[in-house]
């Protein structure tokens, strides 16, 4: 008790709430155990929160390669409270005219530590950041100097969930505030799902005012189909695998040739592992945004290692298995729409005739739909379904549109417009509901931006997305029915489903929105590299103030509008567009000199 | 009055060595010009040997490759006030000339940024890549091939604007001791046989197996010579394999100093071995200009007449073309060990399937290789070049 007065008594002075806050908790959530070397170190439901044998010792070698990446003038942002061990080493070693702060989602935790032991004068130097993960988020978006984030794990793991919903929260925030022009290379994949989904992400980023080098591999579909016709399976596969190498050279070749600042990866981009790492050693960012059920695509395994971040449409378990497998930051980052795209239409008599129904599925033929879709077909209604491999699916013949041809997005975005009630079945290769119902798929925000109604499977992430108010879920199947029944005569229920649904996809869940959030995210963790773009440090005008000991340089730089950003190789490439015919002055020669260094470590191939 | 002149060579030993005649030239010329030499800053200690040069001027690299990651995370004008801080550090005065002796871009910029005028690969200014009509030369006959066309190192005095240099001597190698256990080298009867266990290029390798048996004959057939195996840091491992597929009885003369030497070193060490035998390399040339004999294996892309070892009296066994595209890459199907052991044992060598003999001579228009047993008549093909890109000299 002692100590805790002591301590609180010192902080009283600088942040009375936060210390009425710590006095007024119970505390208790850490067992001070002493450590072999003497000082007090600590447990938590039976796992070590510092080290049994020198948690000063643990603490400084923990803070020594902390502050390797802290760039000075960066608002430190610790995650992980315990005894402030580790606050205490970074609070020594912090680079001069840098800050720290200390994320305090529980007020318990804190008094442990302040009851355990002495804390010194460095307690007053420290922002204390509490309340709900939320407000915490807003804190520290406040701040005007770019946060860099230290996680010290074993106290950290105690406020995951608060951690994750400040991690969100705040690159909600910061996503709105953002306004740098990033170069991002979108590398595309070959065929399949995620290929309109790679075009949404395009479009997103370029609406967003980024420079986006489009990698679209999907050129190269016919070459790979027809490896695929071999009759022996070693000859496809290794075909097959072996072009995959080469278009993994090929995106290689564009990264050389016009480097960007970030490569995001959507699913099934042809990257190879080893092409990933050398991407690495010649400091290349890249992202991958994988939109698939990790449980059932799972080259995710071998891949996790080689992407700098991986953005994922699940949470838990599968935000661990990756970083098992080697994944260094693993976010999650639900689907969206693209509102040019899914939107709401008005459509003719002959359209609606020829898509309009009462109730619709669109979509592929797995095990679950073939089970379940028969017993949603009545008399009472009209049920047209879309989409291909319904081979085989008798049961479903007389409702199968097109003779089960692939359906595109036009007419996907027509046939929603114009049915009553739009079913959502998620995939599952059993016979009934996902049996693991966690991701949202890209249908569910699909049909809500373009104003339809949709009777979607329930979905444990899907309450974070929409609320009851906007998409109607059904728990089991043998519902379903009497659901179709009841919405079908509520036109007006419908109508007010669809825009309320269609009113949260325009609020938060757009691919501008989920790509301002990847950015932020990458952002946040690399706050002098990307994070500094994205807040516009780069532009014409705060290099020309800091060119003041240069005036040589400003000439070069007025060439540029004064907010755009400019690099290394964009002065470079202006002075050589200009040299033709005279003479360059001493600091053009400079320019390209570090220029000739640049292109050789970004040379690739 | 007299004009400093800065020589830039940044590019590895072998063509820091191939300079030599240029400097040598220059100096014939221009007695009393100060000639520096810019070079890589790992070679400050081949360059401060090399006849007529003042002052090495060392180019860091590595400093500037640290410089341009920063600049490249995040530019900031004060990288190039820096770079600028660093560049006055060297060369407080501009030179009055700057021979440009690589066509790579940087080495062009550090001509334009030392000196008040840039001489050597390019004409007109630093980005107009207008090669000079020396450098055009070099550039056709490293595509057309053929024979006796101007040495390289004969290019690069014309690239200076000098003939080539009537007299060469060989270089000055200064004092340096070498590890107690290696000074042996080459104190004793002999002969002494420098063997070069690696090449910069992996395709101017020698297999370790050859390595391992033209050792074996040679210790076999000439009763006391002695192998000195010599190579970096990165071929240590390489000297050892060979090592291992030698008899035992025969390691006794096998004297490893592979990763062991400074440049200095390695040149002491050459210059104490009566020959030195290995494919188109650094030291290889070193070990010309030292004043040891050598015997080149030129293969993979190494051709003779354009960088054979220049002086005289060295060997080269130059692996055949079999014409096409895909052959300028030559991939020997077997190697002429036997007949390397003949010309060490001074007898009279056989004709290698896939391999011709030359040997090295120099005249008024520099070095050229005859086939070995056959005049040393001078190709007339030089002096035409010499008339064509530079009348003035002739």
């Amino acid at each position: 008790m002692e100590y805790l007065n002591q301590n609180l008594e010192s902080l009283r002075q600088t942040f009375q709430t936060f210390v009425g806050a710590v006095k007024d908790s119970r505390g208790g959530v850490l067992a001070i155990v002493p450590s072999r070397e003497g000082s007090p170190s600590a447990t938590c439901q039976g796992q070590w929160v510092h080290s049994a044998y020198d948690p000063r010792k643990e603490a400084q070698s923990w803070a020594e390669q902390q502050v390797r990446e802290w760039k000075e003038g960066e608002l430190g942002v610790v995650l992980g409270v315990g005894l402030l061990y580790h606050v205490e080493a970074l609070a020594l070693v912090k680079p001069p005219d840098s800050r720290l702060a200390v994320v305090v989602p529980d007020v318990s935790v804190f008094k442990d530590a302040a009851g355990a032991r002495p804390l010194g004068s460095w307690l007053n130097t420290i922002q204390w950041i509490t309340g709900t993960p939320e407000e915490m988020a807003e804190q520290l978006a406040s701040q005007s100097t770019p946060l860099r984030f230290f996680t010290y794990g074993p106290a950290a793991r105690l406020h995951v969930e608060e951690h994750q919903r400040l991690e969100t929260s705040l690159r909600r925030i910061m996503a709105s505030k953002v306004g740098g022009r990033l170069h991002v290379a979108v590398v595309g994949p070959i065929y399949g799902g995620s290929l309109p989904i790679a075009h949404y992400v395009v479009s997103a980023l370029n609406e967003l005012g980024h420079r986006v080098s489009w990698l679209n591999h999907n050129v190269h579909q016919v070459s790979y189909e027809a490896f695929g016709s071999f009759r022996e399976e070693r000859h496809r596969l290794t075909l097959q695998s072996r072009f995959a190498d080469v278009l993994s050279l090929s995106t290689m070749a564009h990264m050389a040739e016009d480097p960007p600042d970030l490569v995001l990866a959507i699913a099934q981009a042809p990257l190879t592992l080893a092409v990933l790492q050398h991407l690495r050693k010649k400091k290349f960012l890249t992202a991958m945004w994988f939109m698939e059920n990790y449980r059932h695509l799972t080259y995710w395994r071998q891949m996790a290692a080689g992407y700098d971040y991986w953005f994922v449409i699940q949470q838990g378990e599968c935000l661990d298995a990756l970083k098992r497998a080697g994944a260094a930051q693993v976010h999650y980052l639900p689907m969206a729409a693209d509102l040019t795209v899914h939107r709401p239409m008005t459509l003719t008599a002959a359209e609606q005739q020829e898509f309009g129904g009462d109730v619709a599925f669109v979509g592929a033929g797995y095990s679950n739909r073939r089970a379940l879709l028969p017993r949603w077909v009545s008399n009472e209604w009209t049920f047209k379904l879309w989409g291909n491999e319904w081979d085989g699916a008798a049961n479903l013949s007389s409702v199968l549109q097109r003779n089960g041809a692939r359906i595109d997005t036009d007419t996907c975005v027509r046939v929603f417009n114009a049915t009553k009630v739009n079913l959502n079945l998620h995939s599952s290769s059993g016979i009934g509901l996902d049996a693991q119902p966690d991701f949202v798929n890209p249908r569910t925000f699909e049909l809500a931006a373009c104003g339809a109604f949709q009777l979607v499977d329930e979905r444990t992430l899907l309450p974070d997305l929409f609320t009851p108010e906007e998409v109607v879920c059904f728990r089991r199947t043998e519902d379903v029915r009497q659901l179709i029944r009841t919405w079908l005569t509520d036109t007006a229920g419908r109508r007010e489903h669809a825009e309320a649904s269609r009113r949260r996809v325009l609020r938060d869940h757009t691919y501008r929105h989920r790509l301002q959030e990847l950015l932020v995210a990458v952002g946040l963790n690399q706050p002098d590299r990307i994070g500094s773009i994205l807040r516009g440090e780069r532009s014409t005008v705060q290099l020309k103030e800091r060119a003041a000991t240069v005036p040589e340089l400003v000439p070069l730089l007025s060439r540029f509008p004064p907010g755009q950003r400019v690099e290394l190789k964009d002065l470079a490439a202006d002075i050589r567009a200009r040299a033709p015919g005279r003479q360059l002055a001493r600091e053009e020669l400079l320019v390209l000199m570090l220029d000739s260094y640049r292109a050789e470590k970004k040379d690739l191939i | 009055m007299t004009q400093r002149a800065l020589l830039i060579q940044l590019a590895r030993l072998g063509d820091l060595v191939q300079t030599i005649p240029a400097i040598t030239a220059l100096k014939e010329a221009h007695a009393d010009w100060i000639v520096d030499l810019l070079c890589p800053a790992h070679l400050e200690g081949i360059g401060r040997v090399l006849p007529g040069i003042s002052t090495v001027v060392k180019w860091d690299g590595a400093a500037w490759n640290r410089r341009a990651l920063l600049a490249e995370k995040e530019f900031r004008p004060e990288h190039v006030v820096e770079a600028d801080a660093d560049l006055r550090a060297i060369a407080k005065e501009p030179y009055d000339y700057a021979f440009v002796l690589n066509q790579h871009p940087r080495a062009i910029l550090a001509g334009a940024l030392l000196a008040r005028e840039s001489i050597g690969t390019i004409t007109g200014g630093p980005l107009e890549q207008k090669l000079s009509p020396w450098a055009t030369y070099v550039r056709a006959v490293a595509s057309d091939r053929g024979e006796n066309r101007i040495h390289l190192a004969d290019a690069f005095c014309g690239m200076c604007g000098v003939s080539p240099p009537k007299h060469m001597m060989p270089m000055q190698v200064p004092f340096a001791s070498l590890p107690l256990d290696l000074d042996p080298i080459g104190q004793s009867d002999g002969p002494w046989v420098g063997l070069l266990v690696g090449a910069g290029d992996q395709e101017r390798l020698v297999p370790v197996t050859i390595w391992a048996r033209l050792i074996t004959d040679c210790l076999n057939s000439l009763q006391r010579s002695r192998i000195v195996l010599v190579g970096s840091e990165q071929e240590e491992e390489r000297a050892h394999s060979i090592q291992t597929a030698l008899p035992p009885s025969l390691l006794g003369r096998v004297w490893d100093t592979t990763g062991r030497l400074s440049l200095t070193q390695l040149a002491v060490v050459l210059t104490r071995s009566q020959v030195v035998i290995g494919s188109d390399t650094g030291p290889l040339h070193l070990a010309a200009a030292v004043g040891t004999q050598v015997i080149g294996w030129y293969f993979a892309r190494a051709r003779v007449h354009e960088t054979g070892p220049y002086g005289q009296n060295h060997w080269v066994w130059q692996a055949a073309e079999t014409g096409g595209e895909e052959a300028r890459l030559i991939t020997p199907h077997r190697w002429p060990i036997d007949e390397t052991i003949a010309l060490l044992s001074h007898q009279a060598t056989a004709s290698v399937t896939d391999w011709s003999l030359l040997t090295s001579h120099r005249d008024r228009w520099g070095a050229y290789y005859v086939q070995a047993g056959q005049e040393p008549i001078a190709p007339f093909q030089r002096e035409a070049v010499w008339h064509e890109l530079h009348p003035s000299l002739v």
